[in-house]
């Protein structure tokens, strides 16, 4: 297929793609999708294709209110990018021209997400699903190429980056790039009707939300120690989760979407934490993380939201979040975060037999009604910017985190100053180059140290 | 697809699943870690600990997990002559379940019991690092056992119980192969040969000698089985209500189970005496799934009712490519596992436990 692109000097290496920035200054006027003439296509760039990445840019392509393409790739490790784009060929082999991503648009390395938004023009879409710990420079170069944006959930893991993505954050609004971020609950239809149902007063004054995720050990949250011969930070990189500077660890990426999700019904975000954690049967693990922790989160007028989560196996589990209400109570989330099953009854029991209304099954599948909602504030200029909130939600939950990690009830002001940045030098990570955290003399890493360490969540060296 | 005699078929799948030729468009093969030499160890050691079949009492047993220790209870099925599939008598059976085939069964063990969450979900979270295929990264023949090299879940995104239970209660979400990986991983620590049932096999053991709708009468429902009017929307612990005359638990109802075969749109072709019909899948999808859930009606749970899967069952999971190891949609369904007396050859091991390696969707 041919690049029906004006002709543009594609830059691919890194000792150039600094250059890029400037040889496209853009202007400030607001990008609005389908300038360029005849061409009413939105175009796509992935930077981090891991399964997250590629299920986004495939929930992307399944948009059924605009034509989307995906035209160009980034990622830091070349046999994830390839099974990317392996996976995405695969799902669309009767519209092969869906995935249009040639070889000279995949960019592997710690630069590629600046070729791969190159290839992009103004008013298109690039999906930022790396680890957190990149997303400000990619967020920050994504603004200056003109380009809407779609990244996931955390949004930052710390207070320096959590102001900095706020910046940002209006930078974008003032250039009217739309902004999605990956908190889909949002975009859950079951929940935007509990939602506007508890606003109408259905379950009273809400006093007290529970939620819970507790399961075994997934994703890459318990790691044993890095293999002989691997690349420190790319390792680390694959194994996000047990890294708190890359991912806010665990509780910041398995928690903010129950965080998110009750305080949206509550309509307040918390305003102070404590908590309890700890790790147990910890053998040969030498990530990061608490395998549980229970947090108290207060909202402004007093009501809780308790939190409690558990990463062993063998122990009940539960993925679920509840609110209580003075009126009634509801179910956010019956298990897991799709489908919400969600129900409203009259006393506190959740039993059949008291439900007073609940949202008919089966329901629109979020993850693609988060796409749906972006691309169509993106064709009809409606504002849209969900980094705000994903910023706050970020914050909040790194609140949780912290209290349990410090023992100490920490404030927002309290987290959202905190002046502890875990990847200071995130925008100029090598392969070869320290990683932002590193291994003691026994191959472990810092971990918290409740009441010991209690400004910071790990001791630096 | 016509059925065949069962080890001429198994030899032809052999050649098929050997040199897969693909109907589809052109596939990346998923090659699974755990290759012919791993199967043929783990056939020798079973060879080994079953000795000579025929002095096997067929007894009910009790069978200790060693990696777990875990324990699951298998009830010895006598071999037979039984009508597989329904006819026009029954009002409720589809097209699917017809024509009614006389066939004949080999005599094997099935568990008692749907497999629960105390057997499978060590087998699901391992806390190992895995490739997608689900081979352990760090497999050295030197070091780990024959049963380190079986291929495992990774894990999964999301609680797989979906807050419904665990202990006590069955496993739930499995796609075909992890419940074949699971029977594989069975087999090489105990030395018994384990598989999902045929769908012959299945329906002779649900029937257990009855030629009824169920195997009770249609007014007991409520005392032998979990449906969607008595559930409360979530499965139950397995073998708490009333057994079928084989003293096999939840037949019908509480989970839908795997069987083995593919599924196909009816019996037609199945030849009348055929000695343990089986298809063995050709494609992902769809594969047969038998008994009804916790989330049917009561039509679902007869006897000869039968359902394909499909790739919908992984709506939920939003990574791409979509986890080969979890069914998240299918929060109704399960599977038993059954062990023939007679002890196969390798290839035959292989084909059952394989049937869904080196497809993706």
């Amino acid at each position: 297929m041919t690049n029906p692109l004006p002709r543009r000097q594609f830059v691919k290496t890194a000792a150039t793609t600094a250059m890029a920035g400037s040889l496209l200054q853009l202007t400030g006027h607001s990008m609005v999708h389908g300038e360029a003439p005849g061409d009413n296509e939105i175009r796509l760039a992935l930077v981090g294709c891991g399964g997250r990445g590629t299920g986004a840019a495939n929930d992307a392509l399944h948009v059924d209110n605009a034509k989307t393409k995906l035209v160009a790739m980034a990622d830091v490790s070349a046999p994830r990018l390839q099974s990317s784009i392996d996976a995405l060929s695969n799902e669309f082999t009767d519209q092969p021209e869906k995935v249009d991503v040639p070889e000279d648009h995949r960019f592997v390395g710690f630069d590629g997400y600046k070729s791969a938004m190159d290839v992009l023009r103004p008013g298109d879409i690039v999906i930022l699903t790396t680890p957190l710990a990149f997303r400000a420079p990619h967020f920050e170069y994504a603004i200056q190429r003109g380009l809407h944006v779609f990244m996931e959930k955390p949004l930052t893991a710390d207070g320096p980056t959590s102001i900095k993505m706020s910046e940002l954050a209006q930078q974008a609004d003032a250039k009217n790039l739309k902004c999605g971020v990956g908190l889909m609950v949002r975009h859950c239809r079951a929940r935007q009707e509990l939602h506007k149902r508890i606003q109408d007063g259905e379950i009273g004054d809400i006093l007290t939300m529970r939620a819970y995720r507790m399961h075994g050990p997934v994703a890459s949250a318990h790691s044993t120690a890095k293999p002989e011969g691997m690349s420190e930070v790319l390792w680390q990189i694959e194994r996000f989760h047990s890294f708190l500077w890359a991912s806010g660890g665990l509780f910041s990426d398995f928690y903010i979407h129950q965080i998110d999700e009750t305080s949206w019904m509550k309509n307040a975000w918390p305003v102070k934490a404590q908590a309890i954690g700890g790790r147990h049967y910890r053998g040969d693990y030498i990530d990061q993380n608490f395998d549980h922790y229970s947090v108290e989160y207060t909202y402004a007028d007093g009501a809780k939201l308790f939190f409690g989560g558990r990463t062993i196996i063998g122990c009940k589990n539960d993925m679920s979040s509840h609110a209580h209400g003075t009126k009634g109570s509801a179910i956010i989330s019956k298990s897991g975060h799709t489908p919400g099953n969600v129900a409203i009854f009259d006393d506190q029991l959740f039993k059949r037999r008291t439900e007073r209304w609940k949202f008919g099954q089966p329901e629109p599948n979020p993850y693609r009604m988060e796409w749906v909602d972006l691309v169509d504030a993106i064709i009809n200029d409606c504002p849209y910017n969900e980094v705000h909130r994903g910023v706050e939600a970020s914050l909040v939950t790194n609140m949780g985190r912290m209290a349990a990690h410090t023992g100490q009830e920490i404030t927002i002001e309290q987290m959202r100053n905190c002046s502890h940045e875990f990847a200071p030098n995130v925008a100029s990570l090598t392969a070869d180059g320290p990683a932002p955290v590193m291994p003691g003399e026994d191959g472990k890493y810092p971990v918290p140290e409740p009441g010991i360490l209690r400004d910071v969540e790990y001791a630096t060296s | 697809m016509a059925r065949f005699c069962f080890i001429g078929f198994l030899l032809l799948c052999w050649i098929a699943t050997t040199g897969r030729l693909f109907s589809d468009p052109p596939r990346r093969q998923i090659v699974s870690s755990d290759n012919r030499e791993l199967i043929q160890k783990i056939h020798d050691f079973i060879r080994e600990t079953t000795g000579d079949v025929n002095e096997v009492p067929m007894t009910n047993y009790r069978e200790t997990i060693p990696a777990t220790g875990a324990a699951f209870d298998m009830v010895a099925i006598p071999a037979g002559r039984f009508t597989f599939g329904a006819d026009d008598t029954d009002a409720d059976a589809e097209d699917s379940e017809k024509p009614a085939v006389e066939v004949n069964i080999s005599p094997f063990w099935m568990g008692r019991c749907e497999v629960t969450w105390d057997e499978y979900e060590p087998f699901m979270i391992t806390q190992v690092d895995r490739k997608k295929h689900g081979g352990r990264i760090d497999f050295d023949a030197n070091v780990h056992a024959v049963v380190d090299g079986i291929s495992q879940p990774t894990p999964p995104y999301t609680e797989m119980s979906f807050g419904m239970g665990q202990s006590g209660f069955p496993a739930i979400s499995m796609t075909h192969h992890a419940a074949n990986k699971y029977c594989q991983w069975l087999s090489a620590q105990t030395g018994h040969f384990y598989r999902l049932p045929t769908e012959a096999e299945w329906e002779y053991a649900c029937r257990a000698g009855t030629n009824t709708p169920y195997s009770f009468g249609d007014d007991a429902l409520e005392d032998y089985a979990w449906y969607y009017d008595n559930s409360n929307d979530k499965y139950q612990k397995v073998g708490t209500r009333k057994p079928n005359p084989w003293g096999l638990h939840d037949m019908h109802g509480n989970v839908a189970e795997w069987v083995a075969d593919a599924f196909q749109p009816n019996h037609r072709g199945t030849a009348t005496g055929a000695q343990d019909p089986l298809i063995l899948p050709q494609t992902l999808y769809p594969r047969c799934v038998r008994g009804g859930s916790w989330d049917d009606d009561p039509e679902n749970l007869r006897s000869t009712a039968r359902r394909g899967s499909d790739s919908s069952w992984k709506d939920q999971d939003p990574q791409l490519p979509r986890s080969m190891w979890y069914h998240t949609d299918a929060q109704w369904l399960g599977f038993r596992v059954v062990r023939p007396l007679d002890v196969p050859d390798a290839d035959t091991m292989d084909a059952f436990w394989n049937s869904a390696t080196g497809f993706s969707d």
